[in-house]
């Protein structure tokens, strides 16, 4: 008992001292002096891997080269768009969070999922515009739009499209095309699907009739051949995939792309927004160059997105702020317009699958339930016997536990509560070394070595995320 | 074809890209075996190195780091029961009770074994018949996808110890979990319960994390007032008499040829487990959790000693770690083909391969058209091999190092586990919801573990249940008709083996009696 109310002392002890140095080192700390001098982390609102991830690392690293400091992305998926989108726009306007922004900001406002717009942030540069196209299987009927166009009208609701999320670019691409031709935007029926890579692939395994995405996004099947591009959403030809045909030049006016763009959030100053977008524009302009491809060439950003048949049309200034407000007042159009509102509205609704899911869960209780009532003690029937693994079981789970057990869950539970609440504040190295240190008191072990283990610790942990894995940890008092 | 063969030997056999890969295994092992970052996550991270390397020394490097670091997620899986990437979790309860018998060494050098040899079976699959299994993977449409998850899912539920019920109402917690926020098909988010920040919905890394380690922790917290103790030594105090058995397998040497002498009375088992994994990793989506969990649950059925399952079965380890590797190797198979990526990994190696102007596609290994990508492709099968060989001394040393895990005390053992899970969560996405939702996923996995309710058909339902949910509205959109979910071979197939899975034991029971 004497022991345990030293550590009480001391665990309160290091709560205090976190406590003064928090009131003696909240001012001051904002230094802003020479930007940047740490890492600067930008944020791509969609997974590894495909097209905006790769623009974002190319752009990253170019970032690097110019900025000498690391350029670390983060993923941030989910929610159609929105997590990433958010949590880059709400971070700290102070230089260090950059967003690839891409065309969802534009459409997911509209539909109700955020209330973010572009208003939200400093759009800096867009890099690329890609339009979308509608492929077809290889081997399917239709040689031409007009084609396509005729079959919807004599079997409409019939014709299966996916390329994305319902409510997803691609999908409004699809639907302001029927809508543009005087068709109603249920006219093909758009299976939802959670990418350019997973439609392709139920494209060519049959399941859908044509899918909607940008050339880059279907470019391997598209040079093998499997599968055409009927026409492209597009005012011109792009660039790499000259054969396709546009819709204006097939005689439908309709056109729509997809944009990314760099951003920083609302308030970040301006000196900081000028330096990053001068940074930006010697990049695009290919005063930056990283070695790759095969001969290990050195290659500017505008050359790496040819190579990868990306479009490099760049805008910034008032030209890129006219540019995303036009889109935007597009999406609105369409997406208020009536013809939408049926699309809009799920075909199922959301709770369907969580219901299935309570209904089987409901029934399995009950089986439960059943079994148990069945069986209600832990004694083999036939042998008459204790089934000796059961009753031990059964032991387990209620021996031994003391109040000093439960004052250990509550500790455990509490550090990690206060973790999420402070360390933003705290920053992470003061606030972790201070829970090693109360939590490694509070069960027994000496000061002295407490104070060791800590200190080896989280040196260790901050070393392996912040340095080699370049995660960007909270940085609270003293830029700690 | 022959001298693209020569040429990616002897590309890949030069110092600098033999460099790369021991770095890149050193550096794999390292990630993979931190809780919450993934093979994927290692990957990534390298993308930005890989713009600095040549072709073969980037795929090489991917090629590497993905082998090593979805063995190294079995470390901290077996020693403190917290798995490292997701593909371990179908072993992680089975491992953990090893170690709690002082068995750690030897159940991580049969993670090892198994993992290396289901890693170049998976190899082999890749180089001898990508095109030809392409072909199978062009076959699956959302019908076909539906059944397979549901197969994965089923067999995570039938494994577990206690009851298939238990097991199925695990399964159905994870679902569950897995539909707060907004779905895929969905542009209104449900079961938020008025919290904006669910909107996302639940990671499983997180709560993979909170379910196994954190609930593990917790319990130690409550249960043993002796925080002196480690693992190690509750076992000598336990059975004393078993030190001696202890001291025998303390012998690397001598743990290894017991490994290996197991692995070829297991030849057959192993080649059923990686030809299991290589298919399931082949398809666009599935990939190495599901090849484990089905692994797994083949090999329990199938066992002689079914019961040990769960309890630290070294059969149900191997198999499963057979599997998974295996998957990795056929992963590539869609990448390659056509450009459509089998699992996240080879999603980011396909961006690399694009950035070095490959162009995957079925074309790719003609080397009479383009025989330096065709020389490029074959050095992806000879790093592979050579990150598995690499692996066996690696992998024993990490093995080693990870030992040490074993004799800490648990008084300064839990509050780091605590920290670095705490850290582990929030490096993934940089959220706080993460790190609440593996707080919330360590009290649920504590109160579920209480009512004897297995827990890895949670983390399962959770990884799979966006997915399937997905498939199932694609299909009902699509079909017109209940019979067209099986309109095809492959899913009546697949459809049957789930109603025999369900209905086996309960057949069984009642036949004798007859």
């Amino acid at each position: 008992m004497n022991s345990s109310s030293s550590h009480c002392k001391s665990f309160s002890y290091f709560f205090s001292l976190v406590l003064c140095l928090g009131l003696t080192g909240l001012p001051g700390c904002r230094n802003k002096a020479d930007y940047p001098n740490r890492p600067i982390t930008l944020v791509c609102p969609w997974a590894a891997g495909g097209g905006t991830d790769r623009v974002s690392r190319q752009m990253a690293a170019h970032l690097e080269q110019k900025l000498g400091v690391p350029v670390t992305v983060i993923n941030a998926t989910g929610g159609k768009g929105v997590t990433g989108h958010s949590r880059g726009l709400n971070a700290r306007p102070d230089g260090y969070t950059l967003t690839m922004i891409t065309l969802e900001l534009n459409t997911m406002h509209w539909s109700g999922l955020t209330k973010l717009t572009f208003d939200d942030c400093i759009p800096l540069y867009s890099i690329n515009e890609d339009y979308a196209a509608l492929i077809v299987n290889n081997d399917a009927k239709w040689n031409s739009l007009q084609d396509l166009e005729m079959e919807i009208k004599n079997r409409p609701g019939q014709l299966k499209a996916s390329g994305t999320a319902s409510g997803g670019a691609w999908h409004l691409a699809t639907a302001g095309w029927l809508i543009a031709g005087g068709r109603s935007a249920d006219d093909v029926t758009w299976i939802s699907s959670t990418g350019a890579g997973p439609s392709i692939q139920e494209l060519i395994s049959g399941g859908l009739d044509m899918v909607c995405c940008s050339l880059p996004e279907a470019r391997t099947l598209l040079e093998s051949g499997q599968v055409r591009a009927l026409g492209l959403m597009a005012p011109r030809r792009a660039l790499g995939f000259e054969e396709v045909q546009t819709f204006p030049e097939q005689g439908t006016d309709w056109t729509l792309g997809g944009w990314r763009c760099l951003a920083v959030p609302k308030d970040t100053p301006d000196e900081i927004v000028n330096d990053l977008t001068q940074v930006i524009g010697s990049i695009v302009e290919g005063e930056t160059a990283i070695s790759s491809g095969s001969d290990r060439s050195k290659m500017t950003f505008s050359k790496f997105m040819e190579t990868q048949r990306f479009d490099h049309t760049y805008r910034t200034g008032n030209e890129l702020r006219e540019f995303l407000s036009e889109t935007d007042a597009k999406f609105g159009e369409l997406l208020t317009s009536d013809a939408m509102k049926s699309v809009n509205s799920d075909r199922f609704s959301p709770m369907t699958f969580p219901y299935i899911i309570l209904g089987l869960m409901a029934c399995v209780l009950l089986g439960i339930a059943i079994n148990t009532l069945r069986q209600p003690y832990p004694f083999n029937r036939t042998s008459r016997e204790p089934d000796n693994a059961q009753l031990e079981s059964m032991t387990i789970s209620v021996q031994r536990v003391g109040n000093r057990g439960l004052t250990n869950f509550g500790i455990i539970v509490t550090a990690m509560i206060a973790y999420m609440l402070f360390v933003e504040i705290v920053g992470f190295v003061l606030l972790s070394a201070a829970i090693v240190l109360a939590m490694l008191c509070w069960l027994g072990t000496r000061l002295k070595n407490s104070l060791l283990i800590t200190i080896v610790f989280v040196g260790i942990v901050y070393e392996i995320f912040a340095n080699v894995l370049r995660v960007p940890l909270p940085r609270g008092w003293f830029g700690w | 074809m022959a001298s693209a063969i020569t040429t990616a030997i002897t590309d890949v056999l030069q110092w600098q890209v033999l460099l790369v890969i021991l770095f890149s295994a050193m550096y794999g092992i390292f990630v993979g075996s931190i809780p919450g970052l993934t093979a994927t996550m290692a990957v990534a991270l390298m993308v930005p190195m890989t713009f600095f390397l040549g072709d073969v020394e980037a795929v090489a490097a991917i090629v590497t780091t993905v082998t090593c670091s979805i063995f190294a997620g079995d470390i901290p899986a077996t020693l403190v029961r917290i798995p490292g990437t997701p593909a371990s979790a179908a072993y992680a309860t089975d491992a953990y009770a090893l170690t709690l018998k002082s068995q750690h060494e030897k159940a991580l050098t049969v993670c090892l074994v198994f993992s290396v040899i289901g890693g170049l079976f998976g190899t082999l699959v890749l180089a001898c018949s990508a095109p030809q299994l392409a072909k199978i993977a062009t076959q699956f449409t959302s019908y076909e996808y539906f059944w397979l998850f549901l197969l994965g899912l089923t067999c995570a539920a039938i494994v577990s110890d206690d009851s298939r019920m238990m097991g199925a109402f695990a399964l159905l917690i994870g679902l569950l979990l897995s539909t707060v926020g907004l779905g895929t098909d969905y542009s209104t988010p449900r079961l938020t319960f008025g919290f904006d920040a669910l909107i996302t919905g639940i990671n499983f890394i997180p709560a993979m994390i909170g379910l196994f380690g954190i609930s593990e922790v917790l319990r130690n917290a409550l249960y043993l007032p002796g925080m002196n103790e480690t693992a190690a030594s509750q076992v000598v105090g336990k059975e004393g008499s078993e030190s001696k058995s202890r001291t025998v397998e303390a012998s690397l040497l001598g743990r290894l040829r017991q490994v290996l002498s197991l692995a070829w009375q297991r030849k057959l088992h192993l080649l059923r487990s990686s030809s299991i994994g290589s298919l399931v990793g082949m398809l666009p989506g599935a990939g190495a959790d599901i090849a484990a969990w089905i692994s797994y649950a083949v090999s329990k059925r199938f066992s002689k000693k079914p019961d040990e399952y769960g309890k630290g079965s070294l059969e149900g380890i191997g198999d499963a770690t057979g599997a998974n590797n295996a998957a990795l190797g056929s992963a590539w198979v869609p990448a390659l083909v056509f450009g459509i990526p089998g699992d996240s990994v080879t999603a980011i190696a396909i961006g690399v391969l694009l950035t070095k102007n490959i162009t995957p596609g079925p074309n790719i290994f003609d080397a009479s058209e383009k025989p330096e990508q065709a020389a490029l492709v074959f050095s992806i099968y000879v790093a592979f091999i050579l990150a598995n060989l690499v692996l066996i001394p690696l992998g024993l040393l990490a093995i080693r190092a990870g030992s040490i895990l074993v004799h800490i005390p648990r008084r300064i053992l839990l509050p780091l586990i605590v920290v670095f899970c705490t850290v582990g969560s929030f490096a993934m996405y940089g959220s706080y919801l993460d790190v609440s939702v593996m707080l919330a996923m360590g009290l649920l996995g504590f109160v579920l573990e209480s009512f004897k309710v297995p827990l890895g058909p949670v983390v399962l339902g959770i990884i799979l249940g966006g997915q399937v949910e997905h498939k199932f509205i694609q299909c009902i959109t699509k079909s017109t008709d209940v019979s067209e979910f099986f309109s095809s071979p492959i899913s009546i197939i697949l459809g049957l083996s789930i109603a025999v899975l369900w209905c086996a034991p309960t057949l069984a029971k009642l036949m004798p009696r007859k």
